[in-house]
């Protein structure tokens, strides 16, 4: 391993490590939270199932990352992986997990945990469930503050109505003492963002964090999170199976299929010029809203498609390439031989130094890009529910 | 939870009389059937017809209706439910008013209560926990290989093998060891002392709670383990928390509301296994009390501690009802 050996130098040296490993410039510091090839193991009755094969990303300040991908294909199970979250049975059997320079996978699971308490934050799919019934919510916006900074009961009621007023859960003074039941879905949601904002978290991961929503309740959960990620400068992993989503608020995306890196990408090009098939057909597969543009999308728009088949379980992954059997370009070569990961994929420059080089994993990455298949008109909003339509959407009182 | 707590007494006044009312129709079906039991009062004396008559009216038998089988006798009923509205809950055959016999006995059978429960409690959070904290170790296999042992030994074998194997040797050591006036020596008295009634019920009690405990045990333990599987606990986890503080707050608390409703079944099911404990241990306490009663054919008696034991359960069962609602915050709104 040729990047371990240089992460023990400090964040000066990974930072390096990285670069070249990027291929990039050697100039940039250590990312605030960096992933590197990652893999998480399952330990089942038929053997160990490997949910997540080198996975890699990297977040920065004020950045929000997409990683996409469909049920099972190790998204989830990466987040949980880096929060040192795994339940039992599964294990990381491979890569690093660096918040800024330190690798908390090398950590104890308590000083793991520890960091990620005050650094990285999680906000889960389901609040419901991922809420404690029988505690009020206050209680669980000032738990960590109290327990681990030894915040009073006086100031910790005062932050906890600080804590919902920034996600704006309306007459927050009188609904800390509510339980999560008496809370709408949306408004649930906003609770469990604002919790995982206790501790002035430097990354915020949010697993899914609208699957649960109703459409127009979503686009609002979305904007918060956007806004309240500019404000604070926070690095932002949003982890979804919805392009949708994330054509409004990332910057870059991740797609994976079968615990593997599909395509990565700043998101304007991926949705200009998808380079993976996988990524072309989950693009194809978004509804479009029939009075989404000035000429109306229908027009633009090839009929919508779906993705013939289902994802593979990972443990029976087909040979070569994980996506040859749902693919319409597969070859004999994607049957027999796995297509790595390449970064020289870079066709028109972009303006953005720090977004990452487009890279992707297919046989026929150069003839995807360059079919051109999604209308060029289409590109960087391809579905008009992103940011945009967010912002004009009024926001109902959710009570 | 005012509304929540006045329909649930409604329903336990309802319950009682529903149960008093079982009551009544089955002793009145065994006077009808097995005749009259006013012969009991003479035991082996042959009565005359006069003599009968006195102690028939005496205890409320001279309704005809006890002579027709099938009669439901609603009218003895109705007299009963007003003499104890009135708080006067008749005598025994010896003219012992039953409210001064239960005034006596109950004492006894709480203090009894008091330390199965404490067992109960100790044994089963300790124990369940530690399963279900370490689940498919060594340690989670012992303690329900324990549990089934305790579940395969009846009370009273526990009791009786306590009684005449342990008790006296143990006894004589401590008299020996800490000298007669001392407290150890009671403990392992092999019967009750009506003089030192919460020393000689310590170790009854115990046994008695050992049995329960089997099942909590159990219940604790899967109790914790749907928690620990929960998404709120992955969510504290997530906070950084210390796990002593996850495992308090997040599933300890929330596996309580099982738990709480199991210590109220057991407590109430656990009146029948004092019947055994007292009778053993010559423990002057409600079970041992109604033994007596039924071996005596005193009618009036068996219906006073029954309907008693029948409102202590009711009683129990809305307390828990009410710390379930405490417990759990979903519960009031449903």
């Amino acid at each position: 391993m040729r990047v371990r050996k240089a992460g023990g130098t400090g964040p000066e040296g990974t930072g390096r490590a990285a670069a070249e490993r990027d291929g990039r410039t050697a100039s940039s510091r250590a990312p605030l939270l960096e992933v590197r090839d990652l893999a998480v193991e399952f330990r089942t009755a038929e053997g160990t199932v490997r949910a997540v094969d080198g996975l890699s990303y990297r977040v920065d300040a004020g950045r929000t990352l997409a990683v996409v991908g469909e049920s099972g294909s190790g998204k989830s199970v990466s987040s949980l992986a880096v929060m040192g979250l795994l339940p039992d049975g599964a294990r990381v059997s491979r890569g690093q997990v660096l918040l800024a320079g330190e690798d908390l996978l090398t950590l104890s699971r308590r000083e793991h945990r520890d960091r990620c308490g005050d650094r990285v934050a999680m906000v889960f799919q389901d609040a419901l469930a991922a809420l404690n019934p029988v505690h009020t919510v206050g209680y669980q916006l000032t738990e960590a503050l109290r327990a681990r900074r030894g915040l009073s009961r006086r100031d910790a009621a005062r932050r906890a109505v600080e804590l919902l007023d920034l996600v704006r859960v309306p007459n927050a003074r009188g609904r800390v003492k509510d339980h999560p039941h008496q809370f709408s879905g949306g408004m649930r949601q906003r609770v469990m963002i604002a919790i995982a904002l206790a501790m002035d978290p430097d990354v915020l991961i949010a697993d899914e964090p609208t699957t649960a929503l109703d459409v127009t309740v979503q686009a609002q959960v979305l904007r918060l999170l956007a806004e309240i990620q500019a404000e604070r400068r926070m690095g932002l992993v949003l982890i979804t199976h919805d392009l949708g989503v994330v054509a409004g608020v990332a910057d870059d995306v991740t797609v994976m299929y079968a615990g593997r890196v599909v395509e990565r990408a700043p998101v304007r090009d991926t949705f200009r010029a998808p380079a993976h098939p996988y990524t072309r057909a989950l693009l194809r597969s978004i509804p479009s809203a029939a009075s989404g543009g000035p000429q109306g999308a229908d027009a633009r728009r090839p009929r919508l498609s779906v993705i013939p088949g289902r994802p593979p379980s990972p443990a029976a992954l087909p040979a070569g390439c994980a996506f040859h059997p749902r693919c319409d370009l597969a070859g004999d070569l994607c049957r027999s031989e796995r297509p790595p990961l390449t970064t020289a994929l870079t066709t028109q420059p972009h303006d953005d130094a720090s977004s990452y080089p487009r890279a992707s994993a297919c046989h026929f990455a150069a003839e995807v890009l360059a079919s051109h298949d999604v209308p060029a008109a289409a590109s960087g909003r391809p579905r008009p529910t992103g940011r945009r339509d967010a912002r004009e959407t009024e926001e109902p009182t959710d009570a | 939870m005012g509304r929540y707590v006045t329909r649930r007494v409604l329903q336990a006044v309802g319950t009682l009389l529903l149960v008093m009312f079982l009551l009544h129709l089955l002793t009145t079906v065994a006077i009808q059937l097995n005749g009259n039991p006013a012969q009991a009062f003479f035991g082996d004396k042959v009565a005359s017809p006069a003599q009968l008559a006195a102690v028939e009216q005496r205890f409320g038998l001279d309704d005809p209706c006890f002579d027709r089988v099938g009669d439901p006798c609603l009218g003895p009923f109705a007299e009963r439910l007003g003499q104890y509205a009135r708080g006067d809950f008749g005598t025994n055959l010896r003219g012992r008013e039953v409210s001064d016999i239960v005034a006596a006995a109950a004492p006894n059978t709480l203090r009894l209560f008091c330390v199965v429960l404490i067992t109960w409690l100790t044994l089963g959070m300790v124990l369940g926990s530690v399963a279900a904290r370490r689940r498919g170790s060594a340690g989670d296999h012992g303690i329900r290989l324990t549990s089934v042992l305790i579940d395969a030994f009846p009370v009273f074998v526990l009791l009786i093998v306590y009684r005449y194997v342990v008790a006296v040797p143990l006894h004589r050591w401590a008299e020996e060891t800490f000298g007669e006036d001392s407290w150890p020596p009671y403990w392992f008295k092999p019967s009750f002392d009506p003089d030192h009634p919460w020393a000689t019920v310590v170790v009854p009690g115990i046994l008695l709670g050992l049995a329960g405990s089997a099942a909590f045990i159990r219940l604790v333990r899967a109790g914790q383990l749907e928690s620990y599987q929960g998404d709120h606990v992955r969510t504290a986890r997530s906070k950084g928390l210390a796990e002593r503080h996850v495992v308090v707050h997040h599933v300890v608390r929330n596996s309580s509301v099982p738990v709480v409703t199991a210590v109220g079944l057991t407590f109430a099911e656990a009146l029948g296994g004092a019947v055994i404990t007292e009778g053993l241990m010559n423990i002057y306490g409600m079970g041992g009390v109604l033994w007596e009663a039924v071996r005596n054919d005193d009618v009036g008696l068996v219906l006073g501690i029954v309907t008693l034991l029948a409102a202590v359960t009711v009683v129990v069962m809305i307390v828990v009802d009410v710390a379930y609602a405490v417990l759990d915050p979903r519960i009031r709104y449903e």
